[in-house]
């Protein structure tokens, strides 16, 4: 049987040295000089773009604000508390938590499976990578509309489809059990494309050698799968999975569109509620706790992650 | 381990083509019509020079405005209009996405110079434009000008008087009515002549129409809609004379009115005869547009756009908004956008900005405006115009809507709500709504919880303008 | 060779190979074949009461009608301009700062990654109001510069090539250390060209997520000449009525530019993630 030790690809590869640079001099001046220079441009951007944002709404979560979003007084961790306490904000949590849960995974084992299968086509790969990665090229605003109108009850294809295979029509967007998922389907199909990109790319990385190997070893395709493939996917899979996680948490635009967290707050995921409160209602205290909260969240979630799953992550 | 690759290769072969056809169609009507676009921009980019020719430099109005599509064509059309006849003042139109969006970046440009000096805001945003002390009453031109708005439509002036005093210009006015498929109406025995006007009779027209699969009526879970139904039963939404009086401190959502509407709703949805396709009226539209209900509210405005999408599928009838049978005096309250003015701008920006506001309201535009777009003109002289009466023949639907218009008795209820918190408020409300016609919840506790609610929202609103 | 029933199985996997590749490839081309269909489809035979895929009388009028609705050919221009330029934008700031995390030791330099890597999970809903009040202080409404500048940096980007640049071998560095190569000239001339795959993807990705931007354009830009495609799409729903045959030609028109980019960018966007990323 084949094990993963037995597949590390140690030939054929310039062996990749992750420490370069760290055993080097130690820091000297001038270098320190030519890193400013070289990160300036960047962090010139970031200062203005993203910290100067994030520190005014630090400021902003711990005051009062008018309706034209002015400050009116300092009110401490008052916002802080009225979100915390609020159920519909708890609710919108677990909302957040259980679209992630439908649609990170599956995202990931669909594309892998599209990765893995289209891997082993022989001819007109392009074709089949094209057509794999098209979601891609759809932005979440376009993508919205064709998933609203596919999901529509009367005019829709895909009630029209259950219908000739004898099933009821399904209230896609308007049923509350059924408007997470629905929602959650359009993203996993807008997400598609990356996913597989990322993985079809791993999968290349992979030398044909091994492959081979494999089969003369004769391996079918599960263990092919199972020990060779998996293995050395782990960091595209481990990155993909982090990247997201991200963007599950911060979804908003298909949820915009489709449901506008409705019906009874089904689908009423985090940073649609945040935008609601910020820019709807325009209090931007409460928005810029919650936007806070949420950033803690997040990076609380993917240190995590770190932690926990990148000791298994199988790096060449 | 080899694989079969010639079957999968020709089933991706085959793929591959489909969408590499349909790729090439597409690309070839882009470039027909692209010339079509080049053409018809050129006559704007020749106007300005027409204009510089008349000597001194035009004062420039800025308006925001939030309509797109044809509607924004419409707009396009009045101001090309009065920059055309009016030498020495510019009109610059500008769209600035849905009427959130516009009021999200008003508030944002307040008190900048890059504010407008006109812009349009939807009905609800009324209050927060008051509180927000950046802009200048209407009345104060009317006033000045002495300008005679006695032909004027009361009942839509009145959603945008306070304190006796008219603070923004109606611009596009709509009511919802009841949309009837009559092909349908024919087939299960009722009059198509006769639509259902009370509660009562909706119900039981509803009973009769649902049969094979189709559903007797659709209503699309919206906040609007709830309040006209209090509008209706002459009920009021929120304390102090609706907002009116005084500024609200109360939600009375949770009124007589809303438990005997949502009682009655349910009841249909409950018995089948109603199918509820969520908050989009875009999706009853469709349902209803498709066949697939024979009744549905909407706004008037989407009177012209269902009549041409059913095209001669059927013949589309038009009532009025039922009622409970023994509800008191009310009638429908105007919905839509108004047009107001920033006063921390030059006189003289805003006179010519007031000249312009005269020019759309005037019996002529008005009646373009109308014809154009399907709301309801300001101006009751419109009516004479012979643009006016060639489209109410052929949509002759559009007679219920002025008439409903005209039946509404002019009070607090009628007059409409208005709350700084209005948007947030409209979406607990329809919260309350799915809750309730979902059966989550009975109706009294779901009306209960969203009135504590929007209760509580108003005090913070309050609170934090100072009040 | 092989004995028959290994034959047999080989033809059975490859048929449940064929088949969940189609089923997977449906899940993804059904929604855009229906995009392409529809927008072929009169408002009534869309409203028809059958639903079906295949237009029965197909017409080009709404094609017609979206490019009359909106300036959309304007609105690609544009949103190429701004596309290309973030791209670039991006691609110059990451790989130096990439560089600099990969190469140069200087105090602070594992907590700066940190904090630039963190910058990843700010909802960006949240930098919208300030960075609105910024680009309108420095006058940039209405201007390619609004539309650029605030994107030209990007922690997913520098992450990206930081990965790609630790591939370098030791070796190759070493020897331009020894030649007394300045750190600039090592940038461009060793990590850039080593990288190349990376820098093609980041590219391609980039290029892709800026065209599909929709909140940033629609808040700083009023005059309708700075508009971007996505905003064209938006501009072609209505408050009362769509015409949804209308909207979805609209979206084929946005999408052609998209899908061009991916045709000819997807083998760098699958090579450059190839070329390592993430390990390290």
């Amino acid at each position: 049987m084949l094990s993963s030790e037995a597949v590390r690809p140690e030939a054929g590869r310039p062996e990749a040295k992750r420490d370069v640079g760290r055993h080097r001099l130690p820091i000297r001046r001038g270098e320190a000089w030519t890193a400013l220079l070289f990160l300036l441009p960047s962090l010139v951007i970031f200062t203005v773009f993203l910290f100067y944002p994030f520190f005014s709404s630090i400021y902003l979560s711990l005051h009062l604000t008018d309706p034209r979003g002015r400050v009116v007084e300092y009110v401490g961790t008052d916002n802080y508390i009225r979100i915390l306490t609020d159920p519909y904000f708890l609710g919108s949590l677990k909302t957040t938590g259980l679209f992630a849960l439908y649609t990170v995974p599956t995202t990931i084992v669909l594309a892998l499976i599209a990765a893995f299968l289209s891997r082993q086509v022989r001819r007109g790969q392009a074709g089949i990578r094209f057509v794999y990665a098209l979601p891609m090229a759809v932005s979440v605003g376009t993508g919205a509309v064709i998933w609203g109108l596919l999901f529509n009850p009367s005019v829709g294809l895909l009630n029209a489809g259950l219908h000739a295979l004898g099933l009821g029509p399904v209230f896609w967007l308007s049923d509350p059990k059924w408007a997470l998922f629905s929602v959650s389907l359009m993203t996993v199909w807008l997400n598609f494309g990356f996913a597989y990109i990322v993985l079809v790319g791993g999968m290349e990385a992979i030398p044909e050698e091994l492959y081979e190997s494999a089969r003369l070893d004769g391996a079918g395709l599960w263990s092919l799968f199972r020990f060779i493939v998996l293995p050395l996917l782990s960091p595209h899979l481990f990155f993909l999975l982090v990247v997201s996680v991200i963007g599950a948490l911060q979804a908003f635009g298909q949820i915009h569109l489709l449901t506008q967290g409705g019906p009874m707050n089904a689908t009423n995921v985090y940073v649609y509620n945040l935008y609601l409160e910020a820019f709807r209602d325009y209090r931007f205290g409460t928005g810029s706790a919650m936007a806070l909260v949420l950033f803690a969240l997040v990076l609380v979630l993917t240190l995590a992650q770190f932690r926990v799953l990148e000791k298994r992550v199988h790096y060449q | 381990m080899r694989l079969r690759a010639h079957r999968v290769t020709a089933l991706w072969m085959a793929a591959t083509a489909i969408v590499f056809v349909l790729f090439l169609s597409a690309c070839g009507s882009k470039d027909s019509g692209a010339g079509d676009t080049a053409k018809s921009s050129a006559p704007t980019d020749a106007s300005p020079n027409a204009k510089d020719a008349g000597g001194s430099r035009p004062i420039e109005v800025v308006w925001w405005h939030a309509m797109s599509g044809p509607l924004g064509k419409a707009v396009d059309a009045l101001v090309e209009e009065f920059n055309k006849t009016h030498s020495d003042i510019q009109v610059k139109a500008v769209y600035q996405g849905s009427y959130d969006e516009e009021l999200t970046k008003l508030k944002s440009a307040l008190g900048t110079k890059n504010a407008p000096t006109l812009v349009q805001v939807y009905e609800i945003g009324s209050r927060f434009m008051i509180d927000s002390g950046a802009v200048e009453p209407i009345q104060t031109w009317i006033d000045k000008d002495g300008f005679d708005a006695s032909d004027f439509e009361e009942n839509i002036l009145g959603y945008y008087t306070f304190d006796g005093k008219l603070y923004s210009m109606p611009f596009n006015t709509s009511n919802p009515i009841l949309y009837y498929n009559k092909n349908m109406f024919r087939e299960a025995g009722l009059d198509p002549e006769k639509p259902p006007q009370t509660f009562e009779e909706l119900r039981e027209a509803a009973k009769k129409l649902t049969k094979n699969g189709k559903h007797g009526a659709s209503f699309a879970i919206y906040g609007w809609f709830m309040e006209q139904f209090f509008a209706n039963q002459g009920a009021l939404l929120v304390n102090n004379g609706n907002g009116r009086d005084g500024l609200a401190t109360e939600s009375l959502l949770n009124g007589e009115a809303g438990v005997k509407t949502l009682t009655w709703w349910k009841g249909m949805i409950d018995d089948g005869s109603m199918l509820n396709l969520g908050r989009k009226t875009s999706d009853t539209q469709q349902a209803f547009g498709s066949g697939q209900v024979a009744m549905t509210l909407d706004s008037t405005a989407a009177l012209r756009g269902i009549v041409s999408g059913v095209g001669d599928k059927f013949e589309v009838g038009t009532g009025f908004l039922p009622r409970p049978a023994d509800a008191k005096d009310g009638g429908v309250i105007v919905g839509g956008a108004s047009l107001w003015m920033l006063k921390d701008k030059p006189e003289e920006e805003k006179r010519a900005a007031w000249e312009f506001i005269k020019f759309v309201v005037s019996p002529k535009m008005q009646a373009l405006w109308h014809v154009n777009t399907g709301y309801f003109p300001v101006t009751k002289k419109a009516y004479d115009e012979p643009n006016v009466k060639e489209n109410m023949e052929k949509f002759p639907q559009f007679k219920t809507a002025v008439d409903q218009l005209h039946a509404t008795k002019l009070n607090r209820a009628t007059q409409g709500a208005v709350m700084g918190v209005f948007p947030e408020a409209r979406q607990i409300t329809e919260r309350a709504m799915e809750e309730a016609l979902g059966g989550k919840k009975s109706i009294q506790e779901a009306l209960d919880q969203a009135s504590k609610e929007i209760t509580e929202k108003i005090q913070q609103y309050n609170r934090s303008i100072g009040k | 060779m092989r004995a028959n029933n290994s034959q047999d199985r080989n033809d059975r996997v490859g048929l449940i190979v064929a088949l969940s590749l189609f089923v997977l490839a449906l899940f993804v081309l059904f929604p855009l074949l229906y995009t392409v269909a529809t927008s072929l489809m009169s408002a009534e035979e869309m409203l028809s009461g059958r639903p079906h895929l295949i237009p029965e009388r197909p017409t080009l009028a709404n094609y017609a009608k979206a490019l009359e609705a909106a300036p959309l050919v304007r609105f690609v221009e544009n949103s190429a301009i701004v596309s290309v330029a973030v791209t670039v934008g991006q691609l110059i700031t990451a790989s130096l700062a990439a560089y600099a995390f990969a190469f140069l030791r200087f105090p602070g330099r594992n907590l700066l990654f940190f904090v630039y890597l963190s910058t990843m999970m700010i909802p960006w809903e949240v930098a919208i109001i300030p960075n609105y009040l910024t680009v309108v202080r420095l006058e940039w409404l209405d201007t390619y510069q609004g539309l650029i500048v605030p994107f030209l940096a990007n922690a997913f980007g520098v992450f990206l090539l930081r990965q790609a640049f630790l591939q370098i071998p030791k070796d190759v560095l070493d020897a331009a250390k020894i030649d007394g190569a300045s750190h600039f000239w090592t940038y461009a001339r060793i990590a850039l060209p080593t990288a190349r795959p990376a820098i093609a993807t980041l590219g391609v990705y980039t290029f892709l997520v800026t065209w599909n931007m929709y909140l940033w354009p629609l808040i700083i830009t009023s005059d309708e000449k700075m508009r971007t495609v996505q905003i064209g799409v938006g501009m072609l729903q209505f408050q009362e009525f769509s015409e949804w045959n209308v909207v979805l030609a609209g979206i084929v028109i946005v999408l052609l530019p998209s899908l061009a980019v991916l045709i000819f960018g997807l083998r760098s966007l699958i090579g450059g993630l190839t070329a390592g990323a993430l390990k390290g």
